[in-house]
């Protein structure tokens, strides 16, 4: 099996590890032979560490399209437009969130990601409701669940939750400062809010963007198995996003021991239950998380309960090897199933098309609006200036005694001028 | 502790007997549909005999990784023809050597795999090997892995994590022609004549779909999918055993709870110890601060007086 993983870049993220994990182990199967194409020039870090796999390769994408796959599958929205430049038997789209949820309503590319969606492509997901979404989006594709797992060497489950009789709440925020929807400042706050006594850990990669907080320990960036260290002195992994895929963190912390607060965000439903293994808060509810938190710092007992059920979750979900036995039996199933035709999803590109050209008119009405309104100002103005005192006026300023008394009003001039652009 | 009972005897908890006897007995009218029969994991045949009573199919492939436990299956079924197969089954050689012998005896295929899964360091070659099977040999497939979330500990001999997450993945991969099973666990108890001779009697279980939680999910695939049975088995509580368990449990919690009270008397004890020899310090240190400032002294323990600064 002669399979392509269509990537941006192999800069590190949690989206590009996921694929690298699939890609790795897909590669040591035997007569399996696995390509990462970089559909952008290289640039950032360079492709280290997988040497050792002699059928893990990286191809520029020119060098991509003299080959010839038996799947070539798209990982992120813009790697689509790549895609059937390949040559290849079959053509899939592993999906990692419904990806046009992280551009604000104004964003082009909130358009483009969407009707990426609509391609003629098999589908592959990692969540449960990425797969119902795209089942009511697309019901005429195939899409394959196959969740994302866990690094079973690295967040090995401990034998015991470890127990914090009476010691303050130990609470870690997650999350790039960088992404909206993560929400890491609005945890960090809920998690200073506490009345308990609390220790509050904040990861982060950069430092920076994150500005200052209320926190008791800021670390990073940091390896996973630092990561994994931490979580096993964690009681309560906070998480507050309103946009996750498969929703990761909480999971690798289950692992460790810990339990989790978190928000209804997709992706919790996987594996997080309210009062068995974690607690679910309400959405924008600070003083509520607060409490919640305050809730576990005082009863040390459901505290350990959650805990424990935690760790049990966490028994029962799949290692990445595991996980990439189930990408294999999907691609397999791919290249058995036949072929989405050319017109497949033709209807619902087409509508999305139309309504995005819809809402773009919508703002060409509008921005055609304010430069009307504008044109209606603009028009005033010139008719001012045209008037015998105001030519005199302007006419004096080619003298410097004017230009010198009016240097004094340049700011005030150029503030005005800026209001009016 | 917990008693992995990867093999399964006569000496076999009940509770997990009766589990494995359950999911012989749902296959047991494809069992003896007429067709080969191959019963990968065989182990030491006891919960298949259980099941199928005197009947049995006329060509058996007995396969389990350890040579003697086919040979002890073999025996517990009565079947000393039977082909019996040692190896691993992530092998593809071994899986078209099982397919081979089923190919050549008459009638469709079936084949068991119970509790087989999870012990495999990779299921793609089984799976690679039985949908074809499935497809052009009318093959019909049974089987069973367990959910690792019901379950309080991990289980030291399986190599892969199950749950209904997993479960619904390789059901995804399998032809959508198929049947699938929840197992639960039950509880129940039976009133017997006072000098009842050994007897079966029937029982009527009452299940709540909505709430039930699986210990174990089935899945068959195949053209006589449908032939799966759907039923309760009950066996006898070893009392005595569950009993045993029980009152040794109960002893340790008692010893225990004993055992943190004294502990918790000793730390109250010397904890009121402490606070009235921190008080009888307390007097001491102030007589002797007096003493020193009669003589003119840095009162001792203090930083001047640590540091060696001579009051005079």
């Amino acid at each position: 099996m002669k399979v392509a993983f269509l990537v941006n870049d192999l800069a590190l993220s949690g989206g590009m590890g996921v694929v690298v994990q699939h890609a790795s182990r897909l590669s040591q199967l035997p007569d399996w032979d696995v390509t990462l194409v970089l559909v952008r020039d290289a640039e950032g870090p360079s492709w280290h560490g997988y040497e050792h796999l002699p059928h893990l390769h990286v191809r520029d994408r020119d060098h991509a399209r003299q080959e010839h796959y038996d799947i070539a599958i798209a990982t992120w929205w813009e790697t689509t437009f790549t895609l059937f430049e390949l040559s290849a038997e079959r053509y899939a789209y592993f999906i990692q969130s419904i990806e046009d949820r992280f551009y604000l309503h104004d964003e082009a590319e909130r358009l483009g990601a969407g009707l990426t969606l609509d391609l003629p492509v098999s589908f592959i997901t990692e969540a449960g409701w990425i797969r119902e979404t795209l089942s009511l989006l697309r019901p005429d594709a195939s899409c394959h669940l196959v969740r994302n797992g866990i690094e079973k060497d690295v967040f090995a489950p401990l034998e015991h939750a470890p127990v914090n009789a009476d010691g303050p709440l130990r609470v870690l925020v997650e999350g790039s400062p960088h992404s909206w929807f993560k929400h890491v400042r609005e945890a960090i706050n809920a998690a200073s809010a506490m009345r308990e006594p609390h220790h509050v850990t904040v990861v982060c990669t950069d430092r920076e963007a994150l500005g200052e907080v209320v926190a008791d320990e800021v670390v990073g960036p940091i390896s996973h198995r630092e990561m994994a260290d931490l979580y096993a002195q964690t009681d309560v992994v906070l998480k507050l996003s309103s946009v996750e895929g498969m929703f990761g963190p909480p999971l690798e912390g289950f692992h460790r021991g810990a339990t989790c607060v978190v928000t209804p965000v997709t992706g919790h439903e996987e594996y997080i239950e309210h009062g068995w293994n974690g607690l679910i808060t309400d959405w924008d509810d600070l003083r509520g998380t607060a409490r919640q938190l305050d809730l576990l710092a005082r009863d040390r007992e459901l505290l350990q309960f959650l805990r424990t059920n935690a760790l049990e979750t966490a028994r029962a979900w799949p290692s990445w090897q595991q996980s990439s036995q189930f990408m294999a039996g999907a691609l397999e199933a791919i290249l058995r199933e036949p072929s989405p035709g050319g017109a497949a999803g033709a209807r619902g590109l087409l509508a999305d098309l139309r309504g995005g050209i819809e809402i773009y008119n919508g703002h060409l009405v509008e921005r055609a609006g304010y430069a009307r309104r504008a044109m209606r100002f603009e028009r005033r103005i010139a008719r001012i200036r045209a008037t015998p005192p105001m030519r005199f006026a302007q006419s004096l300023r080619r003298y410097r005694v004017v230009q010198l008394a009016l240097r004094p009003l340049r700011p005030l001039a150029r503030r005005l001028r800026r209001m009016l652009s | 502790m917990s008693d992995w009972q990867e093999r399964i005897t006569h000496e076999t908890a009940p509770a997990i007997r009766v589990e494995h006897d359950l999911r012989y007995l749902s296959a047991a009218p494809l069992i003896l549909s007429g067709g080969p029969w191959a019963d990968l994991g065989c182990g030491n045949g006891v919960a298949a005999a259980s099941a199928l009573g005197e009947e049995r199919p006329k060509d058996i492939v007995l396969v389990d990784l350890e040579e003697s436990a086919a040979t002890a299956a073999a025996a517990e079924l009565g079947v000393a023809e039977a082909d019996r197969i040692a190896g691993d089954l992530t092998d593809p050689a071994l899986l078209e050597r099982i397919g081979g012998l089923l190919v050549a005896a008459p009638g469709d295929p079936v084949i068991t795999c119970f509790e087989v899964v999870e012990h495999l360091s990779t299921f793609l070659p089984l799976l690679e090997w039985a949908l074809p099977l499935a497809a052009e040999h009318r093959a019909t497939f049974v089987l069973s892995v367990p959910n690792d979330a019901f379950w309080a500990t991990q289980n030291p001999h399986h190599l892969s994590s199950w749950g209904i997450g997993a479960f619904e993945e390789l059901t995804q991969l399998l032809p959508p022609e198929r049947t699938m099973l929840r197992q639960i666990a039950l509880n129940g108890s039976a009133l017997l004549d006072w000098d009842a001779a050994p007897l079966t009697q029937t029982i009527e279980a009452r299940l709540d779909a909505q709430r039930a939680v699986a210990s174990h999910f089935l899945v068959a695939f195949g053209p006589s999918h449908e032939l799966l049975a759907r039923g309760a088995r009950a066996l006898q509580a070893d009392a005595e055993q569950d009993r045993r368990l029980e009152r040794e449990r109960e002893s340790y919690r008692v010893q225990l709870r004993e055992a943190l009270a004294q502990q918790d008397q000793t730390i109250a004890k010397q904890t009121e110890e402490l606070r009235a020899q921190t008080a009888e310090f307390e007097k001491w240190r102030v007589y002797i601060h007096e003493l020193e400032a009669e003589l003119g002294r840095k009162p001792s323990g203090s930083d001047a007086a640590a540091g060696g600064a001579d009051p005079a």
